[in-house]
């Protein structure tokens, strides 16, 4: 294993996939909190 | 930026502490209003739904570490660093199944120390309240001082002021509006958060391109691109166990899995965990651009802020002061409600006055949560730094009652006698391995001492457990 190295594309592919995955993340939660608000379920 | 690192005015950062300190309060307040009863002030009714929910675990799980010292992770053990901060997000997931058994056992429970109680016994229970109590109120004075020193570093206000108006503002939303008013600020704190740090990246990601990142890390920290990279690989496992600990044991989390309706306790665990995951990398890769970005980094704790504040100029600034302000907030209110209820409920109502009537008790709720936080307040007033470290120390304690946990959840044949030696074994062999072999090992070498225990004397001495005796409500 040494001197074996993340790749560039690797490094791309981690930063751009936590990204999304945070911005899918916080959409569903707007969403969600729509519909409980909506429904009259938030608490 | 001024000679002492500071990205903000003292005059700014004091308008922007004012603001939200009003807006926590009002709404606590506006929150709490109607609530009358011990269930409706600690458990918030018992009907959390799944958007506030989700929200609140995120929250509560997203400290100041998380956007502060994750940069300071990548910047130090690179791409490992960084995904070894990711795995606490496991703690959420595997205590997502967790928290549906817990509501569907205990209905009408209050607190993790009940568990222990009624599953285990005097003996366990005690010794379980000793390891809780002695973590939540460590982590809630390394959150207190983490307040004041990066209120300081990021505006240069005071850091006895900036400490001491972090913990009083949470200490009055906390007292007025209970669980309701924590939930419902951890929600927007949860999108301030999650909304300034995908900017912050998106910012970074417009002004370095990852490729000559890269090519500039492998010339000058190749380290941090290394695969194997020894002291990452370790801090993995110690991350990984000192989460799941922490989640398994914790009354923050158990209060909320009695707080969340039927049937929304592990989807929304299991939501929070997919939230909460990559978020150590998109608050983390900044430190990583730094170079390519040719920002000068002082102090390895300052470069989040530092990165935003270069691109993004004031607007970064404040974005950075308000996201941090949030993330603080949002786990020292989650901590002293939850503690406040642990004391409340087995302390109060379970050593000193049994058979105390409801009202009795949510009046001493409201004086336990102001009596936590000053005792939090005056040990931080002594300004010892140091204090911080000791919640790592904690680790093996809280890793050694994973195991307690799982198999009194799960399995009918727990032997309260282990469960008790195992918690001590675990803390003693975790604490030894802290002092002589290194942190890292420590709550790897507290689990697994405890586990053992746990699993040889409920295997050789199983003692049949009746599960209705956990709610005693039903029982009677």
């Amino acid at each position: 294993m040494e001197g074996y190295e993340f790749s560039a594309s690797f490094l791309r592919w981690l930063v751009y996939g936590a990204l999304g995955l945070t911005v899918i993340g916080t959409t569903t939660l707007l969403v969600l909190l729509a519909k409980d608000w909506k429904r009259g379920t938030l608490w | 930026v001024d000679a002492t690192g500071a990205i903000l005015s003292g005059q700014t950062a004091w308008m922007l502490v004012a603001v939200f300190s009003v807006l926590w309060v009002a709404l606590g307040y506006f929150w709490g209003r109607k609530t009358k009863s011990l269930d409706g002030h600690m458990l918030a009714d018992r009907n959390v739904g799944l958007a506030l929910g989700t929200a609140t675990a995120v929250a509560t799980w997203i400290t100041s570490n998380t956007t502060m010292l994750a940069p300071q992770f990548a910047l130090q053990m690179g791409i490992w660093g960084m995904l070894a901060y990711c795995t606490a997000a496991t703690g959420l997931f595997l205590f997502a199944p967790m928290a549906r058994r817990i509501r569907t056992l205990m209905p009408n429970g209050f607190t993790s120390g009940e568990f222990f109680r009624l599953r285990f016994g005097k003996e366990a229970w005690l010794l379980f309240l000793a390891i809780s109590l002695f973590y939540a109120f460590t982590w809630l004075v390394s959150m207190a001082i983490a307040g004041g020193v990066l209120l300081q570093a990021l505006s240069g206000i005071p850091y006895r002021a900036g400490m001491s108006v972090i913990l009083l503002v949470c200490t009055l939303y906390t007292l007025f509006g209970g669980l309701k008013a924590v939930i419902g600020t951890d929600l927007i704190q949860s999108l301030i958060i999650l909304i300034g740090i995908v900017a912050v990246a998106i910012a970074t990601l417009g002004q370095a391109d990852l490729g000559q990142v890269h090519t500039l890390l492998a010339q000058k920290r190749p380290a941090l691109l290394d695969a194997f990279f020894p002291a990452a690989l370790m801090a993995i496992f110690n991350n990984l166990l000192f989460g799941l600990g922490e989640v398994f044991h914790s009354n923050v989390w158990w209060s909320r899995a009695f707080a969340m309706r039927p049937g929304v306790g592990e989807r929304a665990y299991k939501l929070a965990g997919v939230l909460w995951l990559p978020v150590p990398i998109v608050a983390g890769f900044i430190a990583l651009a730094a170079p390519a970005l040719d920002i000068n980094i002082p102090q390895v704790n300052m470069v989040a802020p530092l990165v935003a504040a270069k691109l993004l100029g004031a607007g970064g600034a404040i974005m950075v002061f308000i996201v941090v302000f949030s993330s603080l907030a949002s786990s020292i209110d989650s901590l002293l409600a939850s503690t406040s209820d642990l004391i409340t409920q087995d302390v109060v109502g379970g050593l000193i006055r049994p058979g105390a009537s409801e009202e009795l008790l949510k009046r001493a709720s409201s004086w336990v949560t102001i009596g936590l936080s000053f005792a939090a307040w005056l040990v931080c007033l002594g300004e010892n730094r140091d204090l911080a470290t000791v919640l790592f120390r904690a680790g093996p304690l809280v890793g050694s009652a994973i195991w307690p946990v799982i198999h009194g959840l799960y399995r009918n044949t727990t032997n309260p006698t282990g469960v008790t030696s195992a918690m001590v074994a675990g803390s003693v062999a975790g604490l030894w391995a802290y002092y002589t072999l290194g942190w890292y090992t420590a709550s790897l070498i507290g689990t697994v001492v405890s586990m053992l225990i746990v699993l040889s004397t409920s295997k050789l001495a199983p003692r049949p457990f009746d599960w209705a005796l956990l709610d005693p409500q039903r029982a009677d």
